[in-house]
């Protein structure tokens, strides 16, 4: 495996005494596509809060690019090249397009010499609608389009891992297949890519590894290619499905 | 004649609510706090000035360059080191903080300035005015209506085209999402009410210009400038002026019905326009 970009070992976090995740590991490596999949309750956006500082770590190790992030802010992660495409889109309303994209331009990390930078003009050229839509409040934009942004705003932070939290979640199929069309480009870029997602056969296929969460925990984990869609069933509900 | 005289004086009486209102409104618009303490902070910045002014014989000019950074720095402390701990969904804990905060400060002031009402002389500018037709308008109410737009203008350019506008926008909008687009929202608020406070510098020399103070007047001024901004529609800096606005002018016009109806009828515009519009005359909602 390339060098690591992200690891956690043995990482328990949850909502103040409330535990939601439990000796979790899990690593990035520099440049990779994850895919991260699990019920409904798994504890997937939990542990995705945990990651960018949202949410505490109460133990275990967190590193990125090396360095212990267990205890930084998540302006801070944000700067270090950790970005989150959070569910629900959590796009700034009464705000334009590119404002919403300009907000994290303003708080880039500092791309080093040598590396893609992300500007609004190579976004626009991976959303060319949002090139179109540019002067429009969030708002009035369709789910699809309001998802560019959410993606697009995660660009502009230059992250060197992008963590991307159900971003087909309520789209149309044909939409979902354009949003996830982006993944190679950004990919190219060097940048690693985590996705959580409901379709366990689209995760598989735009992901080098799957981590599959039962109940806050690891219950699977390994490449897209060698694990099979029983095994994943298998780690997915915590049973033994019959099959057909 | 006489009417129109009356919008003309309650318009520039609005431009010294609107100072106070558009902070208010930055306040309540990028954190959700309703600042209690506002129109004593006003009244401390005033008495401040009077103090200044009396031991080291400083214009109004030269106290607005003091008390500007004076009330910046006040309102970062007060932001930093209180109500960045209290600032969240609920608005309630900044609400009672900055409550204790407005008793806190009259008391400070009581000890310090004792109840007496103060005044600072701004000289030959307080007694200037034009002649229109028959209308007379003083030069100090003009220039306190110049500052307000310049200032609301200016606030709402800050807002719209600065980076730190933008993140201020953002942190109001959805301050989670401001933090992971690497916005340290703390800072950010700290800031805001930096620059609401500083605001307030400007006010207090205007008010203690145009009338005297004392440290139990700020109830006073927040009522006026709450009303402002309720009627304007809370979050929104020009409808923080068009309200403030709109009280002036009810103020002036009820006056000229009868001479103690001036404060009654701004009152009853308020509640007009909450019973009407409880979202206020500028909101989108």
């Amino acid at each position: 495996m390339s060098e690591m970009l992200l690891k956690a070992r043995a990482l328990c976090g949850g909502y103040r005494d409330f535990q939601a995740l439990f000796s979790i590991d899990f690593d990035v490596a520099k440049g990779e596509a994850v895919a991260l999949v699990g019920a409904n309750g798994a504890g997937k956006s939990t542990l995705f809060k945990t990651l960018v500082g949202l949410l505490p770590v109460k133990s275990g190790t967190l590193t990125f690019n090396g360095r212990d992030i267990a205890a930084m802010p998540a302006h801070t992660l944000s700067r270090q090249g950790l970005a989150l495409v959070p569910e629900g889109r959590r796009l700034f309303k009464g705000l334009t397009v590119e404002d919403n994209l300009r907000v994290a331009l303003d708080h880039a990390r500092t791309v080093e010499p040598g590396e893609t930078v992300w500007t609004l003009e190579r976004l626009y050229d991976l959303f060319p609608i949002l090139a179109e839509r540019r002067r429009q409040v969030v708002e009035k934009l369709s789910g699809g389009q309001q998802q560019m942004v959410a993606i697009g705003r995660a660009l502009m932070a230059q992250p060197k891992l992008l963590l991307c939290d159900e971003i087909s979640l309520g789209l149309a199929p044909k939409v979902i297949g354009e949003i996830y069309a982006m993944i190679p480009s950004i990919r190219a870029t060097g940048t690693a890519i985590v996705i959580v997602e409901q379709d366990v056969s689209l995760a598989q296929r735009c992901a080098d590894r799957i981590y599959c969460m039962l109940e806050g925990r690891i219950t699977l984990t390994g490449a897209s290619s060698d694990i099979s869609r029983e095994q994943i069933t298998e780690a997915y509900f915590g049973v033994k499905h019959a099959v057909g | 004649m006489r009417w129109v005289d009356a919008i003309i004086q309650g318009t520039l009486l609005g431009g010294l609510y609107a100072q106070y209102a558009i902070g208010m409104s930055l306040m309540f618009g990028v954190m959700r706090i309703v600042n209690i303490a506002h129109g004593d902070l006003v009244v401390l910045l005033a008495l401040i000035g009077i103090s200044l002014a009396a031991v080291f014989g400083l214009g109004p000019g030269f106290l607005v360059l003091l008390l500007v950074p004076i009330g910046a720095l006040v309102g970062w402390a007060l932001q930093r080191f209180i109500l960045n701990r209290l600032v969240g969904d609920d608005p309630l804990p900044s609400l009672i903080a900055t409550f204790g905060i407005s008793i806190a400060l009259q008391n400070a002031m009581l000890a310090i300035w004792s109840a007496d009402t103060r005044s600072l002389d701004a000289g030959a500018l307080a007694s200037k005015s034009f002649q229109i037709g028959e209308m007379y308008i003083g030069l100090l109410p003009i220039l306190v209506f110049v500052t307000a737009v310049i200032l609301t203008a200016g606030l709402s350019m800050v807002l719209k085209g600065t980076k730190f506008g933008r993140a201020l926008r953002a942190a109001a909008a959805d301050r989670d999402a401001a933090t992971l687009s690497g916005i340290d929202t703390k800072s950010i608020y700290a800031k805001a009410t930096a620059v609401a406070v500083g605001i307030l510098g400007i006010a207090a020399v205007f008010q203690a210009t145009r009338t005297t103070i004392a440290p139990a007047d700020g109830g006073g001024q927040l009522i006026y400038a709450f009303e402002a901004v309720i009627i304007g529609g809370m979050g929104s800096i020009w409808g923080a002026f068009l309200g403030a606005m709109v009280l002036g002018i009810a103020q002036v016009i009820g006056s000229r019905i009868d001479p103690g109806w001036g404060v009654l009828a701004g009152h009853l515009v308020f509640l007009v326009v909450l019973a009407w519009r409880p979202q206020g005359i500028m909101s989108r909602k």
